[in-house]
């Protein structure tokens, strides 16, 4: 007999029970939900672990033990509220939040519309430029930081100051995304309505432009916090001292030191701020857009959801 | 009111090494309605955004009641102008969008509020006042659009592509209502359409464009009756193409098709081998051997059934093949293939065509002999 392969092939698929999905194009993808769920339930199982541990009662941090909230709230020197230099950390990454958050945001703006005007030579360089960040190593960016704070820009130095540009620096990308995203969606034509109605360029940005891209501002806004307040490698390369230590250091260092729930019950708060931030984005990302057509830009905030974790 | 009148000179634009625009020159009176026609690309938009203010002209002149505006800009330009998709402010209300001009132009609270509801009334969405433009239906939306240039009272405005989103029975209602706001308030009204339909239903006079230049500038019925080319004769309704040679005879032409001579009314730019045209409804097709200056024998080739008429093609003695809309109102014989027919062309519509032989030739190719729209 002169069966080809191909004609073979068919046969063993055909002869197969349907029941087993590979070779059955019309059954439920099983296999896919299944895998699905084991990752889902594997990424969220050592989160969910180090919460159950800043709730125990004894001081292991190895172990579930007991129930408590003293790690938070404990009188002890050793708990969030307690020790004076985890109460630092939290209040030195609150403050590098906020100010990248101020920064960060109206230059990513700007820069967002300049990259959505600008035609002609140089426009696609500077596309790619402005997106680098997004998928440079944070380290080599930190290390390339850190060298020219010590070097060209020494008047600055290491410190807050470092801290803050290099968290606007990285963060802006972020915003370009979400601000052009949104520029797409409410397109060139309202811009040109408005002065033709009679409002002169800056009326136009105040009164038509900002407008409309307040959902996206205040997306950006909120994600450029989340992204900030759970940076750790640039945070430390461009770090001066202890007063300059953000939360992330601090679990860091404590985890080598001596560890204690504590730093657990810390990790927990900033995965609260992280988690709210980015929810009150999607929220108010959506409830700014209400009633519009779902557009690219939503789905583009979700997937800058997932690029929060870098 | 003697505003509103528009005059382009020279009007050319080039991106790069592209011209959009090659060299433009029209005048559009105060109160007219006028139409620019024609197919993509054509350069019809540019030239309308360049009115407005959006771009500027690479050469030329635009005048509004004999003022060059070429280098105002937009916001100090008036001319409003109605976009094809609208261009709605989505975080105001139906009532914000309609008064948002007025801010920029000293009219106090009252008299904008005043203007404001006239207008909304005009275009009928007075009821729509406090709704979000985001939960209006296409046609709403196209009258916010309208009302917000109208409340500006500016004596030209211009629709690019106004009904072009909207669906053809609502395209119609809003035909008409234009020309009746357009004709209530005198305003100049350019514009900007690739429907034939709207073209001739609306405006006054018509400007067919192909390449950035003006092909044939005229009103509706000139332009749909007399196409001086074959592009014109084609974009507006279907056109019988037929290749002939023209010689002066009188007051009108011969046309000399194959072996036979026929009359036309039509004097051509220059006589010799040119394009002669006739619209299908002309065609007149009698029985066979019925006798007669521009008759020609033909067969029939086939008929294809199309509602309130036939569409009956037939190879003529000499090869050409010709297309005839025959009415279905119960007189007509229907034809089948195979008929043997007279074909009457008449002197009064069949037309020859300014185009030179070659450029004619570009535009009619292949199966184009007979070209429908």
């Amino acid at each position: 007999m002169s069966a080809t392969p191909t004609e073979q092939a068919v046969t063993t698929q055909q002869t197969r029970s349907p029941r087993f999905s590979l070779g059955n194009p019309w059954s439920k993808p099983r296999w896919l939900t299944g895998v699905t769920w084991v990752y889902i339930l594997w990424s969220l199982l050592p989160v969910l672990l180090a919460i159950r541990v800043a709730f125990n009662e004894g001081r292991s941090r190895t172990s579930i033990d007991g129930w408590s909230l003293k790690w938070f709230f404990g009188d002890n020197s050793f708990s969030v509220f307690g020790d004076p230099a985890l109460q630092d950390a939290l209040t030195h990454s609150l403050l590098l939040a906020g100010l990248a958050m101020l920064i960060a945001t109206p230059l990513g703006i700007m820069l967002a519309i300049g990259l959505q005007r600008w035609r002609g030579r140089g426009s696609g360089p500077a596309n790619v430029v402005a997106l680098l960040p997004l998928v440079t190593p944070e380290l080599v960016f930190a290390v390339g930081l850190f060298l020219l704070f010590t070097t060209l820009l020494s008047t600055i130095g290491l410190g807050t100051t470092a801290q803050v540009i290099g968290h606007v620096t990285f963060s802006m990308s972020f915003v370009v995304v979400i601000v052009r995203g949104r520029l797409v969606t409410v397109g060139p034509d309202v811009e040109e309505a408005a002065a033709d109605l009679g409002a002169p360029p800056l009326a136009v940005i105040w009164r038509v432009l900002l407008p409309l891209l307040a959902p996206a501002i205040a997306a950006s806004l909120l994600i450029v916090f989340a992204l900030s307040i759970d940076d750790f490698v640039v945070s430390q390369y461009l770090a001066s001292g202890a007063e300059t230590a953000t939360v992330p250091m601090r679990i860091y260092a404590q985890a080598r030191g001596a560890p204690l729930p504590s730093v657990n019950a810390l990790a927990t708060l900033m995965l609260l701020f992280t988690l709210l931030a980015l929810v009150l984005a999607y929220v108010v990302f959506r409830f700014m857009t209400r009633g519009e057509k779902r557009g690219s830009a939503i789905e583009q905030i979700a997937s800058i959801d997932s690029g929060g974790g870098r | 009111m003697s505003e509103g009148d528009i005059r382009l000179e020279g009007l050319v634009k080039n991106y790069g090494d592209v011209v959009a625009v090659d060299g433009i020159d029209l005048h559009i009176p105060s109160g007219e309605f006028f139409t620019m026609l024609g197919p993509s690309g054509c350069g019809k938009t540019t030239t309308l955004r360049m009115i407005a203010g959006f771009e500027r002209p690479t050469e030329g002149q635009i005048l509004l009641d004999g003022v060059d505006m070429s280098s105002t800009p937009p916001h100090k330009r008036r001319v409003n102008t109605v976009f094809q998709n609208y261009a709605l402010f989505t975080h105001m209300t139906v009532a914000e969008n309609v008064g948002f001009g007025l801010r920029y132009q000293k009219v106090s609270k009252d008299e904008a509020k005043r203007r404001v509801d006239a207008v909304m009334e005009m275009v009928q969405i007075s009821e729509l006042g406090e709704r979000r433009t985001s939960e209006l239906s296409g046609g709403q939306q196209q009258r916010v659009a309208l009302a917000r240039a109208l409340v500006l009272e500016a004596p030209v405005l211009l629709l690019d592509e106004p009904l072009g989103a909207l669906d053809a029975r609502l395209r119609l209602d809003l035909q008409v209502e234009l020309k009746r706001i357009q004709e209530q308030l005198e305003v100049t009204f350019i514009y900007v359409t690739h429907d034939q339909d709207e073209a001739l239903t609306m405006s006054d006079r018509v400007a067919v464009m192909k390449g950035g230049k003006i092909e044939q500038c005229d009103v509706p019925q000139k332009l749909y009756e007399e196409p001086n080319t074959a592009f014109v004769a084609n974009f507006l309704g279907s056109a019988n193409l037929l290749s002939v040679e023209a010689r002066a005879a009188g007051a009108g032409c011969d046309v000399i098709l194959g072996n036979f001579t026929l009359k036309s009314e039509s004097k051509p730019e220059q006589a010799g081998v040119g394009t002669a045209m006739i619209r299908p409804e002309y065609v007149k097709l009698e029985p066979q051997g019925s006798e007669g200056e521009n008759r020609i024998p033909g067969m029939v080739e086939e008929v294809v059934y199309m509602g309130f008429h036939q569409d009956v093609r037939v190879r003529l003695a000499n090869g050409e093949l010709i297309r005839a809309d025959v009415p279905n109102d119960g007189d007509s014989p229907e034809y089948e293939q195979g008929n043997a027919v007279a074909v009457h062309l008449r002197a009064a519509n069949l037309r020859v065509l300014d185009d030179y032989p070659d450029q004619a030739a570009d535009e009619t190719s292949g199966d184009a002999d007979i070209a429908a729209v």
